[in-house]
């Protein structure tokens, strides 16, 4: 069968049969150095970052791009304090979070993506994929889940008290970060995005009584609101969801990546036959620091625990000085062998 | 070990506000304030450590934790000083240059000030010669260095580098998501901590090391 990539991850979304294993590892940094660009212009100018998905996608064969940058979008269009270093992440200012007062939420609108920010950045990111590739490659949008949002907004340190404090307060802020994230999903499906990552790292630092109580509900929200949006899903929480295996699973999610700490075998067991996992290398140890040869070792581990319903990637972002010789194993078994 | 003590459990169950009267109760039974913050803050604070290494516990419940014990210390610490008694052990420590991340590198801090060992805490974005000047400064035992991004690290390995050439004799103990253990040894700290936890592991480690 010959088929190209949208129509392999598409197909393999679908549980019919396709060529080979498709291929979607995260790359942000990688691909910045890649072009030879620092990463603050990467993450500030959507013709850099689209220039620079599309040369890794086309050099290692990835099945996608990605619009995929920061975590600092939404909360910078919000107006909360954000640091812009010139060959790292734009990151969030802790010490001055923009809802250090929680009476400000209630003053706090929701920002329009398409209002010029960084928001509208990642929608021309999407809506120049889509002019570029949008035929060939399967684009994928991305936008903040409930739990990293809110830590941005709140602080990540504040927030996980409030959980005990004032958990009124937790509801009220997911429920306006549902909202904005909804928004911004949309945004990205209508410029030509098939496929929504939702980054919601912080949700790996709570438990699973708290996930399943405050993080779940909001992510089912978020999760079903781009599927009647006409978008598939992608579930990446970095960390060790061990405990969140099960409910994760129950989100709906097309694919859920698995982080280094989480065994697919595990997360196999708890989601079921058909849930699509992808993951898990270890990003440093493996992927970056072994050899090929342990690479390929490793995910052809990676897939034999998870099974056909697999797509080949590592537990988190390819880091950016991954030797070339590297990120190319864990592509080219990908290349050779059927789900 | 009397884990059951109220205030013990108090610390363990994060419950601040029922803290100031517990405390009260210790000093009002003829506890000392070291005697309390050794025999029932610290034993808490290890068992909270503990759970949080089986994965019983998590994020949130060790910052209750240790927001009740620094309640604790609210009291306790005043009457330690008006006694002249000073902390055995001091360390310093920060994310390094160029991350602002904070949380890893604060639920050590909270771990670390459990086990009764001062911390001074320089922050986020810390750039080496600011560790330098902090352990010139402090000359604390223990020196952390915590980084979130591979991209960052060259900050951690030049901060060690630094220390080294300046002449310092502080213990590095590193750690952070993309830190290994062999990345530790590379660039020569003293020890590695996977958490917050083993952070105290590693400290309690060093210091009652016997050469």
């Amino acid at each position: 069968m010959n088929m190209n990539s949208r129509t392999r991850l598409l197909t393999h979304l679908q549980a019919q049969p396709v060529d080979r294993l498709p291929l979607m590892p995260i790359t942000m940094q990688f691909a910045a150095a890649h072009i030879g660009v620092p990463y603050r212009q990467y993450a500030t100018d959507y013709h850099t970052l689209v220039e620079a998905q599309l040369k890794v996608a086309e050099n290692f064969s990835f099945d996608f791009v990605s619009a995929i940058s920061d975590p600092a979008r939404e909360a910078a269009d919000c107006g909360a304090d954000i640091a812009l270093f010139d060959d790292s992440p734009p990151a969030l200012k802790e010490d001055n979070a923009l809802l250090a007062d929680p009476a400000s939420l209630a003053r706090l609108k929701i920002p329009d993506p398409e209002g010029g920010g960084r928001m509208t950045d990642r929608l021309n990111a999407v809506a120049l994929f889509k002019e570029k590739v949008g035929s060939d490659k399967l684009i994928e949008g991305w936008v903040e889940g409930p739990m990293a949002e809110s830590a941005d907004l709140r602080g990540i340190n504040t927030i996980m008290l409030d959980f005990y404090d004032d958990p009124d307060f937790i509801r009220d802020l997911f429920a306006f970060v549902l909202e904005m994230e909804l928004l911004f999903a949309r945004a990205q499906l209508r410029r030509g995005a098939d496929l929504i990552g939702i980054g919601d790292a912080a949700a790996s630092l709570v438990g699973p009584e708290i996930y399943e109580e405050f993080v779940w509900p909001y992510e089912k929200k978020l999760v079903d609101g781009i599927h009647a949006a006409g978008g598939l899903v992608r579930l990446h929480i970095c960390g060790n969801t061990t405990k969140l295996l099960r409910k994760m699973g129950q989100l709906g999610c097309g694919i859920v990546d698995l982080d280094f700490p989480a065994a697919i075998a595990d997360a196999r067991a708890q989601m079921g036959p058909k849930q699509v996992l992808l993951g898990n290398l270890d990003p440093v140890k493996v992927v970056r620091n072994s050899t090929p040869e342990h690479i390929t070792s490793c995910i052809a581990e990676c897939h034999r625990a998870a099974g056909a319903r697999y797509i080949v990637g590592a537990g988190c972002e390819i880091p950016r000085d991954t030797p070339e010789a590297n990120l190319r194993a864990l592509c080219d078994y990908a290349l050779r062998t059927k789900p | 070990m009397n884990d059951q003590h109220p205030l013990t459990q108090a610390i363990i169950g994060g419950r601040r506000k029922d803290v100031p009267q517990l405390v009260q109760q210790c000093l009002d039974a003829g506890e000392t304030a070291g005697s309390i913050v050794e025999h029932r803050l610290v034993p808490g604070m290890a068992i909270v450590g503990d759970r949080f290494k089986r994965n019983e516990i998590f994020v949130p419940e060790m910052l209750l934790a240790a927001r009740a014990m620094k309640e604790a210390l609210k009291i306790l610490e005043p009457k330690l000083v008006a006694a002249g008694i000073k902390p055995e052990f001091y360390a310093v420590i920060g994310t390094v240059e160029g991350d602002l991340h904070d949380i890893g590198k604060n639920l050590v801090a909270m771990m670390w000030k459990g086990a009764n060992i001062e911390v001074i805490d320089l922050g986020v974005n810390v750039p080496a010669a600011r560790y330098i000047e902090a352990v010139k400064q402090h000359n604390p035992h223990l020196l952390g260095l915590s980084t979130l991004l591979t991209t960052t690290m060259p900050a951690m390995r030049q901060t060690v580098q630094a220390i080294r050439e300046a002449g310092l004799s502080v213990k590095i103990v590193v750690g952070g998501a993309p830190v290994t253990l062999e990345y530790a040894r590379e660039i020569g700290a003293d020890a590695y901590a996977a958490d917050a936890a083993s952070a105290v592991d590693a400290a309690m480690s060093l210091l009652h090391h016997k050469p």
